[in-house]
């Protein structure tokens, strides 16, 4: 039995331990939002907070997470609502869709570490989320777009 | 013409005016319709709910034809056959309904709808949707309004000539009524096809959602985790299942399997050897489990014995000198239909000859959703597939032959794809899961493909050997060109009953040649598709994006460059010299009206873009060009390309500075997800230009996963400039034709900018260095 | 943790034996009933709570899965699997019938209550060190919080002379320099306070100074760095290879957070030590060691992030769209850089691995161990994880991001024999840390 924190709630997940925490959090705890793309930790796809870290969850390994607070992108924001998830729907960046979970999670974690990130920084932190639909021209704008976002709400209030 | 037959089978140009006749016949119906059969759980999917169930009707819904329904409170609900996967398919093909519907775009909704014969032929590809889509749903609005305005003329004994619908609501100058409470009223109308043919549809001027800005109904649930994917299919009671696939594709037979070492795991059920009466999975092997990783962690531990098929040796080297072979053996191959297909003269008298050939390795889908699907017959014997799918008519005959039922005893729910690129459009992933359930009596399996399993049974882009030659006169003037093209065939070994045949009667597949039949007036032109037989047999050849086009432009395009540079003119000027819109090439209404010249268009476009030929660029820095009509001469997406690239020298590093695109596609319905198709497709180009590629190696491909193969990240994104041509026309596809110019226009600016000629795909670093060292 | 601890072994012949005798005899200690320690001052015990902790007794005392304190913990040494004893105050399978004498005698002495040697595995070398008073605590706490089990010891499985208890004093008599900590009159009051934690309760010295042939620390290379079950642990001296040196306010960050910006995590043996007690410490004394700890490295107190060496390394982060040209810098490209990429100034969260310590060591043992097996919750920065990468990569993959980082992150000389290291630890298998 692994207890853990997921998006605020408290869970006990009675699986084997070495199961990939992406399988525990879509079949275990029933959430779909977090995807499998590659299961070796060079898509992105999976990609959660642990403990405010972006981590790819399909090699991470339940034990290893005990005690930690995850958050999936269903519990990113309450409403929806996280700027990264404004500027995504403003810039309309997803096509398929699938990998958009894993790059919003971690262009907000990006956010978090680099308030106010460069292109560079953007190409070297991104870069690990792969996407097939080839929408990064818009997730590049669109972290810009977000981080300014989040400059104007420092700034106002 | 034999192409068009061939579209009009697989749902092409000629499917259009059939849909809509089919469509047409019912005026009302009550509320609540039902799609396919009666069954427990909820067919189809609207991607804009939390839970993918789609609206439902509220009191007795108005449904003019199949295609949509309006509600006693006004939502209108568009049915679509599409699948969705990036493009925002319905969302597009809604507006042109709401268009000439007249209604606000609020009240739209979509449902993508689960198969049902009613609907015809189910496939997105080819790049067809919206230029399939565009009359019929055009109609289908227009049908709609005028049942609407003539009801509320009824009403008010008033002529309905004097009425217009905006928005929902019908005016005369004096009343107004909403759609909604119309509907409430009760409608019957209905239209003989002289009536709905006659049907008045609005002038381009007059539309106010087709070509306009909008957000497609499908993206907020893509940020925010709520879109739902095969992979997230849930079955109450399902268990899970992952396959040990054969050592070849085809011809291996299991031998035996010892599961001992599998019986500790816990949660492991049991192993399936997999009995396939269609044929499509042979050797198959399928490891259930209580979870994912029971089966995975089981499946580690069961040791199979097989016999492998013959291909067990076969590698990319092997693929590619079959094709060698074939290309030099003259007999072989289909002759295409194209205005002069005897070069015999153009070359005999010819005073100078050019020829070269390209190549193509193999490439891999990797559509982020590694393939899945789920599987289980419901309480009403209806066998349901949960599945992301592309051609669900051309897998449902496969399901219904390995599961031994009637086709109308299964029924495929369509989910979102994770990625289609043309690997959904073959459905055989489905197989092994119906296949499963079907030996546990009908209980659900979800069958989940690692992304090592997917990638060793994807449907690759098959490796592709070209040769190209051109005559010319003593005037330096073309008189003539051969193209032979020899590469494994998708259609031909998935569809092969959709081949049409060549000049020689000989078959060929389109989408192994479609792109070398090219708009440029070269006199005689003699274009071969040659089908290689090895490459069938170690794999199914899949349509990737772009399909053939992806690389028989590739060949085309850089050799346009050989040309010119032979004859001493510039590349641009060459081409525009030979796309001149007169006879074959001078296209056809509605759909390649313009021909040539409006290729020549977008070529100049992208030209002055760039600043391609004017630009100052530093050393061993050059901008290459292109042009191609995207995916066939039936539906040409007028397309050019400029790509800057800066070669390093010492490393033989390609950078991708900048790209420019230019598109002719008639009509844009939505300018945002058109620019969008076009960016992707773009950027696809350049990943298989510079990035991707694998080989054959002893009968599979060699790189399994990311950790091997390469495709574009963020890093590698360059700088790109999209332009659309103003354009009233018929709406033609653009999910693939960017792709199609990227690969020659970068092989062009290596030429331009270092001096090396590269014919090979992809054109990594080594190969560079290697050109110029040589 | 300690799976290496080494056991002496004693040349007899090299004493008279009776005069041995007379040295190695230790009489028993009669026991004492439950009703003796039946109470103790709160402040004692919680006093004897820090204690515990600074010590990490729980870490070597639990077995994997069993009650805290129960014993029965393997450590493979050098020379046989030896199982941790019940700490527990059970009357008899635990330490409830010692006396505080006798535990006193224990922590001092390496002497069990009925007279028998104890092996070296249990650091008595540093305890020998701590006051009365703090033994005193340490008795006070487990008498009364911890929660007595009844357990049945395993056997050591130590080949024979090895196994007898009795010649462990000869061992003693070599290598242990029995008494409590001397104040150095020199040092200030806040240094011989951090020297009096680490080098008793804390018992530093244990993993990283080297140990002789016969498993004691070599008195002459205190600190200098060594192996711990295929772990290494840094040099705690001048010789330390980290980019950074370690001044004070890391080594501060270090035992409060279990992680600092400009060194790295604890992580594999030093896991528990940071998580599982020496963090309990009041400030004072964490300070009190930090103090101490960097003036064994001869440490300055200037901020890392002033550094040269951090800049540069901040440079070498600048993404490179020849990334692909190398194996090992396209995946570190593509599979680390999203967590270890930093541009202006280095992230707490996003450890920079031209600085890591586990790049600049000299042996790559650290780096392999986390790229194979990752990092837990209770190690490095509590509550956040780094996967492992053992089933993505292959060890070729492994070696060539292991020499990227090695050549072109922190500019150093290659490791030898990197790929045979890989390949070794991946068939180790993780670690019970
Ligand atoms: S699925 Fe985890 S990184 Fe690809
Ligand atoms: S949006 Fe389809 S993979 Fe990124």
């Amino acid at each position: 039995m692994v207890n853990l924190k997921i998006n605020g709630r408290e869970v006990s997940v009675d699986a084997d331990p070495a199961t990939p925490l992406l399988w525990a959090i879509r079949d275990e705890i029933g959430l779909t939002g977090t995807k499998f793309g590659c299961g070796i930790g060079m898509c992105g796809a999976c990609t959660v907070h642990v403990g405010g870290q972006a981590t790819r969850s399909c090699i991470t390994m339940l034990g290893d997470v005990e005690g930690t607070e995850i958050t999936t992108i269903e519990g990113l924001d309450a409403d929806d609502n996280h700027p990264v998830q404004e500027a995504w729907r403003n810039l309309r960046v997803p096509q398929c869709g699938y990998c958009q979970s894993g790059q919003i999670m971690q262009a907000a974690a990006l956010l978090t570490d680099i308030p106010d990130p460069s292109d560079d920084d953007i190409d070297a932190v991104m870069t690990g989320n792969l996407c097939r639909c080839m929408t990064y021209p818009r997730i590049r704008s669109a972290v810009r777009e977000a981080a300014s976002a989040n400059r104007g709400q420092t700034q106002n209030g | 013409m034999a192409k068009n037959k061939i579209m009009s089978r697989l749902g092409g140009a000629g499917k259009a005016t059939a849909l809509s006749r089919r469509g047409f016949l019912i005026s009302m119906t009550a509320a609540g319709v039902a799609f396919g059969f009666p069954r427990s759980s909820y067919a189809a999917m609207d991607p804009q709910a939390a839970d993918g169930v789609p609206i439902t009707a509220v009191g007795d819904a108005f449904e003019p034809t199949m295609w949509y329904w309006i509600d006693t409170e006004g939502r209108v609900n568009v049915n679509i056959i599409r699948a969705e996967m990036g493009q925002h398919v319905g969302t597009a093909i809604a507006r042109i309904l709401a268009d000439e519907l007249e209604v606000s775009w609020d009240d739209v909704r979509i449902t993508h709808v689960d198969t049902d014969e009613k609907w015809g032929t189910m496939v997105t590809g080819g790049s067809w949707s919206i230029w399939q889509s565009w009359p019929v749903y055009r109609q289908a609005g227009a049908a709609g309004c005028t049942a609407l305005i003539e009801a509320a003329a009824t009403q008010w004994g008033v002529d309905a000539s004097t009425c217009t619908a905006r928005d929902g609501t019908v005016t005369d100058g004096t009343n107004s009524i909403t759609y909604a409470e119309l509907v409430k009223a009760g409608i019957s109308r209905s239209f003989t096809e002289d009536e709905l043919a006659a049907l008045p549809l609005k002038p381009h001027s007059e539309l106010r959602l087709v070509g306009k800005d909008v957000t497609a109904l499908d993206i907020a649930n893509k940020t925010n985790g709520k879109a739902i994917y095969g992979l997230d299919a849930k079955i109450d009671g399902m268990v899970y299942g992952v396959p040990l696939m054969p050592p070849t594709r085809l011809g291996s037979q299991v031998l035996s399997i010892d599961d001992s070492g599998a019986k500790d795991v816990k949660g492991y059920l049991q192993t399936l050897t997999l009995d396939d009466p269609s044929g499509t999975v042979p050797g198959w092997v399928v490891v259930l489990g209580e979870t994912l990783m029971a089966a995975k962690w089981a499946s580690q531990q069961i040791n199979v014995e097989w016999n492998a098929g013959e291909t067990a040796g076969v590698s990319e080297a092997d693929i590619q000198a079959k094709s060698r072979e074939l290309i030099a053996d003259a007999s072989t191959g289909a002759i295409l239909p194209t205005e002069t297909p005897d070069t015999t003269q153009a070359f005999k008298d010819a005073a100078d000859t050019l020829e070269a050939e390209y190549s193509t390795a193999t490439v891999l889908h990797f559509q982020m959703e590694p393939l899945n699907a789920t599987v289980f017959q419901n309480a009403d014997g209806v066998w349901e597939i949960h599945s992301g799918n592309q051609w669900q008519s051309l897998i449902l005959p496969t399901l219904s032959a390995a599961l031994e039922e009637a086709p109308d005893k299964i029924i495929m729910r369509s989910y979102m794809l994770g990625g289609g690129f043309g690997r959904r459009l073959n459905g055989d992933y489905t197989i092994p899961a119906a296949l499963a359930s079907k030996q546990l009596g009908g209980k659900p399996v979800k069958l989940v493909f690692m992304r090592e399993d997917d990638v060793q049974f994807d449907s690759v882009r098959s490796p592709s050997v070209q040769k190209l030659r051109m005559a010319f006169d003593g005037d330096k003037q073309v008189i003539g060109m051969e193209h032979h093209a020899a590469a494994g065939w998708p259609t031909g070994v998935m569809a092969p009953s959709f081949l049409p045949k060549g000049v020689n009667d000989q078959p060929y597949d389109v989408f192994a040649i479609d792109g070398a039949d090219h708009w440029y007036s070269v006199g005689a032109h003699q274009v071969r598709a040659i089908e290689n037989e090895l490459a069938n047999q170690t794999f199914r050849p899949g349509w990737l994006r772009s399909v053939g086009p992806g690389w028989t432009n590739f060949a085309v395009e850089s050799f346009m460059d050989e040309a010119a540079a032979k004859i001493g003119v510039d590349p641009l000027e060459f081409r525009l010299n030979h796309l001149i819109a007169e006879g074959y090439n001078a296209g056809t209404v509605p759909d390649s009206v313009g021909g040539a010249s409006r290729q020549a268009a977008v070529l100049e476009r992208v030209a002055k873009m760039s600043g391609y030929g004017t630009a100052d660029l530093p050393a061993d820095t050059a901008i290459g060009i292109a042009t191609t009509f995207g995916q066939s001469r039936q539906m040409p997406t007028w397309t050019a390309g400029a790509v800057q690239v800066h070669v390093d020298r010492e490393t033989g590093t390609v950078e991708v500075q900048k790209m420019w695109l230019a598109f002719d596609c008639g009509t844009v319905v939505d300018p945002d997800g058109a620019r969008a198709q076009c960016e992707g497709a773009a950027l696809w180009g350049l990943s298989m230009a510079l990035y991707e590629g694998t080989e054959f190696e002893d009968g599979n491909v060699r790189d399994l996963n990311l950790g091997g193969y390469t495709p574009l990240r963020m890093i590698d994104t360059p700088e790109m400039e999209i332009e659309f041509i103003d354009s009233t026309e018929v709406p033609v596809g653009l999910g693939e034709p960017g792709t199609t110019v990227i690969a020659p226009a970068i092989a062009n600016a290596i030429q331009s900018a270092v001096g090396v000629r590269l014919r090979h795909l992809p054109m990594r670093p080594d190969d560079v260095l290697a050109a110029l060292k040589a | 943790m300690f799976k290496q601890i080494c056991l002496g072994i004693l040349a007899v012949g090299a004493i008279g034996a009776a005069g041995f005798g007379v040295y190695a005899y230790k009489p028993a200690i009669s026991p004492v009933t439950a009703a003796d320690h039946a109470s103790f001052p709160p402040e004692q015990v919680e006093q004897g709570r820090v204690l515990v902790g600074a010590g990490y007794c729980a870490t070597c005392h639990t077995a994997k899965g069993g009650e805290p304190y129960a014993g029965n913990y393997a450590m493979e040494t050098g020379f046989g699997t030896i199982y941790a004893t019940n700490l527990t105050p059970d009357m008899e399978t635990g330490i409830g019938a010692y006396s505080k004498d006798a535990f006193r005698r224990a922590m001092h002495e390496g002497v069990a209550r009925d007279g028998s040697h104890l092996f070296p595995a249990f650091p008595y070398d540093h305890f020998t060190k701590m006051s009365d008073d703090d033994i005193d605590a340490i008795y006070a706490f487990i008498m009364s919080e911890v929660k007595p089990v009844r357990t049945t010891q395993k056997e050591n499985e130590l080949p024979f002379p090895l196994n007898v208890r009795f010649l462990q004093a000869g061992w003693k008599m070599l290598f242990v320099d029995f008494g409590e900590y001397e104040t150095d009159p020199d040092k200030s009051a806040e240094w011989n306070r951090g020297a009096y934690l680490a080098e008793g309760v804390t018992h530093c010295g244990a993993c990283h100074t080297p140990r002789n042939a016969l498993g004691a620390e070599d008195a002459d290379q205190k600190f200098a760095g060594a192996e711990i079950d295929r772990w290494q642990a840094p040099a705690l001296t001048a010789a330390n290879a980290s980019a950074v040196p370690w001044n004070a306010a890391e080594f501060r960050e270090y035992l409060v957070k279990g992680s600092t910006k400009y060194h790295g995590i604890a992580a594999g043996p030093m896991g528990p030590v940071v998580h599982a007690g020496v963090r309990e410490l009041p400030d004072s004394d964490l300070t009190a060691i930090s103090i101490y700890l960097a003036d064994q490295v001869g440490a300055d107190d200037s901020d890392p992030a002033d550094s040269q060496i951090v800049q540069a390394s901040l440079e070498r982060n600048a993404p490179d769209r020849r990334y692909r040209q190398a194996e090992g810098e396209r995946l570190y490209t593509t599979a680390c850089a999203a967590c270890h990429y930093n541009s202006q100034q280095i992230n707490a969260g996003r450890p920079d691995l031209g600085i890591n310590s586990s790049v600049n060591q000299n042996d790559p043992s650290n780096l392999i161990q986390v790229i194979l097996y990752g990092v837990n919750s209770h190690q490095g920065t509590e509550g956040v994880v780094m996967p492992g990468f053992r089933d993505a990569l292959s060890d070729d993959q492994i070696t060539s991001i292991a020499a990227y980082l090695r050549a072109d992150r922190a500019e150093q000389a290659p490791w030898e024999g990197l790929r045979g290291s890989v390949t070794e630890l991946r068939a180790r298998g993780p670690g019970t840390h």
